[in-house]
């Protein structure tokens, strides 16, 4: 079997015990990727010279020593493009690495492939990208979800072990969700975020997009901790994340938001959401019928604050020191606005347009900051419920993938495509998503398990066990 | 809450954008329907709610000088340059 099809943790004890070989991964990868690819459109970047050389000088005894590992396209790579699948970073080539990056490869791994994103991160079909669209390996005339879409397909499709995404509103839960792979948001002050391009930098978090539970905490437990550079990271002790998995969801309390649960939703994925809480009954768990009551403003909360910071973000792109330019500008100001106009595309000058206007004089008391308050509100909704019980089961996505080009110009629509993912990263909180059902038409439909702050390991565990108990993470997409 | 009242060119203006015509129309519509969504916060009652929810304490480090990149480095990737500064067009007169 190709190295390809394995799982990161199986493939860590083969290499330590040095019956296989980095570079063997990194060809069967390769060979995967030339067959692949090309339908799929997981990447916009392969240096296949240089991931050869870095398995041939990778150190097996290391954590994650020679393990390929494909990253988001907004994250700094010192020497690399890092696009953000944006045309403004044009002849961009990093001068450090994100402390993420840092993480990995001092923990041993090697980088192959930059995944594709929608711009900036903005979406939740990766059909924002100025470097062509990605497509579902389970059904390429469907999208595979926003904005990590890239790294979702890679991993899904056997074209990548793991990948790292960031997650602002859903970016890397909804794309797996879509994809059938796990992926993790870890809770905010988890990570470092020096070195991944802001978005929205009170909501951005770094997180692994994995073929199983197990995987993702390997990269969580490498990647997390404290970082001088990024004052939000919290000071807390190292965790290894699922050392002594307990495969068993005994006892546990798990929480059913009533507000996720809305009459006329897809009733495939009602369905499995619903098998999926009954399995956790069955096996010991309690389940608790809890209230968000704020959830239906969440994605209008969300759409004012994240496009508000982005608007400020996104005012360092103005080809003065780096990126792309405008050619032969009048004045500064023409430089500036050609810049931006002809380097950005349509939805993120939506979004920057509209974070400028409600930050605006004479708005920011009705849109920003009644949006604060309003995220105040969400945040104390997480916290009540977390009284109640220990997790909270949701499904991770309204539907299984839609069509490609089908809300390419509705973006509203498009939003709404992250109702059950943006109030965790409005409160903070880290949340899982795991294939728990495919559709008839044979398209994968996510579970989210949402913990209280912090409470990876809680997630990690119940994750676990129910993963280990189904073989849904075993399945093949057909491309 | 208002009605929104959004110019869209004047607001791009604001943030160095310059749009289409083309542009311009479909945003116009585009935003106002997005913005018609956010009014229904305008119902939730926040009286006495604190503002900025900060989702984490800032932890600070000691401010001490340690080392960063090289002039070279951060020059590498701008688009015009000359004795080790950023070349822009004329400001003043």
């Amino acid at each position: 079997m190709s190295l390809a099809h394995e799982t990161l943790a199986s493939l860590r004890r083969r290499l330590s015990s040095k019956e296989i070989h980095s570079r063997d991964i990194v060809k069967d990868l390769l060979t995967e990727i030339g067959a692949r690819e090309k339908t799929v459109h997981a990447f916009t970047h392969i240096d296949e010279k240089a991931a050869l050389a870095a398995a041939e000088k990778a150190d097996s005894s290391l954590p994650l020593g020679g393990i390929p590992i494909a990253l988001k396209d907004n994250l700094n790579v010192l020497g690399d493009p890092c696009t953000c699948s944006s045309k403004i970073l044009e002849g961009y080539r990093a001068p450090y690495d994100a402390t993420a990056v840092a993480r990995l490869r001092h923990a041993g791994a090697i980088f192959l492939g930059r995944t594709n994103m929608d711009e900036f991160a903005m979406g939740s079909s990766t059909e924002n990208s100025a470097l062509g669209v990605t497509r579902n390996p389970w059904d390429p005339t469907r999208i595979p979800g926003g904005s990590s879409g890239g790294s979702a397909a890679a991993v899904a499709g056997r074209l990548a072990i793991a990948a790292l995404g960031s997650d602002t509103g859903g970016s890397i839960r909804q794309p797996a969700a879509l994809c059938g792979c796990v992926g993790l948001k870890p809770t905010y002050g988890r990570i470092s975020r020096y070195g991944l391009v802001a978005f929205a930098s009170s909501l951005d978090q770094i997180g692994p997009l994995t073929r199983t539970v197990e995987d993702s905490a390997i990269l969580l437990s490498a990647l997390s901790g404290h970082d001088p550079r990024d004052n939000t990271t919290e000071l807390r002790k190292p965790e290894t994340f699922l050392s002594k998995p307990e495969g068993s969801v005994k006892g546990l309390r798990v929480g059913l938001p009533k507000e996720y649960f809305l009459p006329g939703m897809n009733a495939e994925t009602e369905a499995a959401i619903r098998s999926a809480s009954q399995w956790f009954e069955k096996n010991g768990a309690t389940l608790v019928e809890v209230s968000l009551p704020h959830t239906p403003a969440a994605i209008a909360v969300y759409y004012i604050l994240a496009t508000a910071e982005a608007s400020a973000n996104l005012a360092r792109f103005d080809g003065v020191r780096y990126g792309r330019r405008a050619v032969d500008p009048k004045d500064l100001l023409d430089l500036y606005q050609r810049t931006r106009s002809e380097g950005f595309g349509p939805e993120v000058k939506r979004r920057i347009i509209l974070g400028t206007f409600v930050l605006s004089q004479g708005y920011t008391d009705a849109y920003y900051r009644k949006a604060q308050k309003v995220r105040g509100l969400l945040r104390q909704d997480f916290e009540s419920a977390f009284t109640k019980c220990d997790l909270l089961l949701t499904p991770t996505s309204p539907e299984p993938a839609f069509p490609l080009g089908e809300r390419t110009q509705d973006p509203l629509k498009m939003y709404l495509a992250d109702v059950f993912t943006i109030s965790t990263n409005l409160a903070g909180n880290g949340a899982i998503s795991l294939p728990c059902s495919f559709t008839k038409s044979n398209l994968p439909i996510g579970l989210q398990l949402i913990g209280p702050r912090f409470g990876e390991e809680k997630i990690l565990q119940a994750a676990h066990a129910y993963e280990q108990a189904h073989d849904f993470w075993k399945r093949m997409p057909p491309v | 809450m208002s009605a929104p009242k959004l110019n869209v060119a004047d607001v791009a203006g604001l943030a160095r954008l310059s749009l289409t015509p083309d542009e311009t129309t479909k945003f116009t519509a585009q935003l106002s329907q997005i913005l018609s969504h956010m009014e229904t916060l305008g119902q939730i009652p926040t009286g006495d709610v604190p503002e900025v929810v900060p989702p984490a304490q800032p932890v600070l480090r000691k401010d001490i000088p340690t080392p960063s990149l090289s002039v070279e480095a951060a020059l590498a990737n701008a688009p015009a340059q000359n004795n080790d500064l950023i070349l822009v067009p004329k400001i003043v007169e």
